[in-house]
């Protein structure tokens, strides 16, 4: 069972007239089998808690920590962009990020290139793949070594709205299924309400301004009553936040 | 489901039309591709006949024909002479020095040339090599073959120091480029990943430099093969360059004909074949890019 634990995280970029506080007295727990979205605009620190999430960046004060029943946790990533690697194939580039290239490892490869739903593009190239078949790899080769925790940083941004969806489909089916931690950072408050069991508002500043549970029952729709005013409760919290106009 | 459904359909035909699709595609493709070695053939063809005709005799009343074919001979002569000396076996030989030359100075050139590349990256380097490669980028090849010529006479220093020369700077301006270009998002993404700096190199920095590396060798030896023929005619004794400079010598327009004839061939054959190849074999990917 997976556990982040967040102490009073500070994260401070530049000195003197120049600072700037991008993350500001963060305290947050996270654990189990969850779904957590992290919305706000842009300029809230949601990126770079992702990037202290993933060690990409060190915080200027308080801790981080990333574990799987007490051992140091393993993480998984999905990026904006699917960050294929365009002279392998699908399955290679779905080997590369494995410690070994055995049976094991290359029956698990195919079954999570199943689940998104392209087990027989595995000899392809990157480039004879369409942009959404392209993240459907990048998220098949997070899933395929199978961490404990999985990062997301906008992964359906870049995508028509269509593909968009049925990817969030797809993803919400590969959380249900493999029972993984799912942190997910998106500035779509309705993609956040369709996926999340829990959505953290961040503000200007970097601070946590709202932790809001979302107790309905998957899937969603957004077209359901009870989606849309999930949705319009989170928007409501943005304008009292005096967000929507940055 | 009905939203994955949607997807699949906006992107897969149907596949009894797929078929025929993919067919009609085949079919244009290969008569795009017929059509296209026609012309190219019909170009050779073209040639070959203005030539064999401009030395026939009916342009007698013209006091002979335009062309002597004692210092013109034809087509269909110059071929007879290749088999002739083909027979002789002087051909492989010559060949054997011209392509050594060319092994030994382009090989050391392409180190070099991919050395000061890597070096270019600091700013001290560059400023010390980026005059030096534009030179050597703008300067005509036949002015280094003179003086390396002049300098080292026929001894084998002097070819190789001209191939250098002319070519490090092509490799060298690919190489910088390549690193330039280095897919930061990759590296990062392997690092979020765990994966160690061997495997990064040998997964991602090397596929991406061979591109690069690869320009640089085909323009580079497209240059060095020039430069080393120029220079085995001004001051070498053996290889294809000296036996045209001995066919000239002698007036043997016919020879000199058959080893530009030869010339010709082996670079068609290394450029369309051998190089080819390769680029098929270590760029399908770029294919598959370009192709979408």
């Amino acid at each position: 069972m997976a556990e982040i634990r967040i102490k009073n995280l500070h994260k401070e970029f530049g000195v003197g007239d120049d600072k700037v506080v991008a993350l500001e007295d963060v305290n947050l727990d996270i654990s189990g089998h969850s779904f957590v979205s992290i919305v706000g605009p842009s300029g809230c620190g949601k990126s770079t808690l992702l990037n202290i999430l993933t060690g990409i960046e060190t915080p200027t004060n308080g801790t981080v920590e990333i574990t799987s029943d007490g051992h140091v946790a393993a993480p998984g990533y999905v990026f904006q962009a699917a960050r294929l690697l365009p002279w392998r194939t699908v399955t290679d580039n779905l080997l590369f990020v494995q410690e070994d290239r055995s049976e094991g490892t290359k029956e698990r490869c195919q079954r999570y290139l199943e689940m998104v739903q392209l087990g027989d593009k595995g000899d392809k190239f990157p480039g004879e793949l369409s942009g959404g078949m392209q993240q459907r790899v990048g998220i098949a080769r997070a899933f395929s070594i199978e961490p404990d925790v999985l990062f997301m940083d906008e992964p359906f941004s870049h995508l028509d709205a269509i593909t968009a969806r049925a990817l969030r489909r797809e993803l919400h089916h590969m959380w249900d299924e493999t029972k993984k931690m799912v942190v997910f950072v998106t500035h779509d408050v309705g993609e956040a309400v369709e996926l999340s069991n829990r959505i953290l508002v961040f503000a200007k500043g970097g601070r946590l301004e709202d932790d809001i549970q979302i107790d309905l029952p998957f899937p969603r729709d957004p077209a359901d009553d009870e989606v849309a005013v999930a949705k319009a409760h989170v928007l409501r919290k943005f304008e009292e936040l005096d967000l929507l106009a940055s | 489901m009905t939203t994955t459904e949607t997807d699949s359909a906006t992107t897969e035909t149907p596949p009894a039309a797929r078929v025929t699709e993919e067919e009609l595609a085949r079919k244009a493709r290969r008569s795009e591709l017929t059509s296209r070695w026609f012309w190219r053939i019909l170009s050779y063809v073209a040639v070959l006949a203005i030539w064999e005709f401009a030395l026939l005799d009916i342009f007698s009343f013209l006091r002979g024909s335009p062309l002597d074919p004692k210092l013109l001979p034809g087509p269909s002569e110059v071929v007879a002479t290749f088999f002739e000396i083909w027979g002789e076996g002087t051909m492989p030989a010559a060949f054997q020095a011209t392509l050594t030359r060319i092994a030994v100075g382009f090989g050391l050139s392409f180190l070099i040339g991919a050395m000061i590349g890597i070096l270019m990256q600091s700013k001290w380097f560059e400023g010390f090599f980026k005059d030096a490669v534009l030179i050597s980028l703008s300067a005509p090849g036949l002015i280094w073959v003179l003086i390396t010529a002049i300098i080292f006479g026929n001894r084998p220093l002097g070819p190789t120091i001209a191939i250098i020369l002319t070519t490090f700077a092509l490799v060298t301006v690919n190489v910088s480029e390549g690193i330039r270009a280095l897919p930061k998002d990759l590296i990062d993404m392997a690092k979020s990943f765990q994966v160690n700096v061997f495997k990064r190199n040998r997964q991602i920095v090397i596929p991406h430099l061979a591109p690069y590396l690869f320009t640089g060798l085909r323009f580079g030896f497209s240059i060095a093969w020039k430069v080393t023929v120029l220079t085995e005619v001004f001051s070498s004794s053996a290889g294809i360059g000296f036996e045209m400079r001995i066919s000239a010598v002698l007036f043997d327009m016919s020879e000199f004909l058959t080893w530009i004839l030869a010339f010709f061939f082996f670079a068609l054959f290394l450029e369309k074949v051998v190089l080819e190849a390769i680029e098929r074999r270590y760029f399908r990917w770029r294919q598959a890019v370009t192709a979408t």
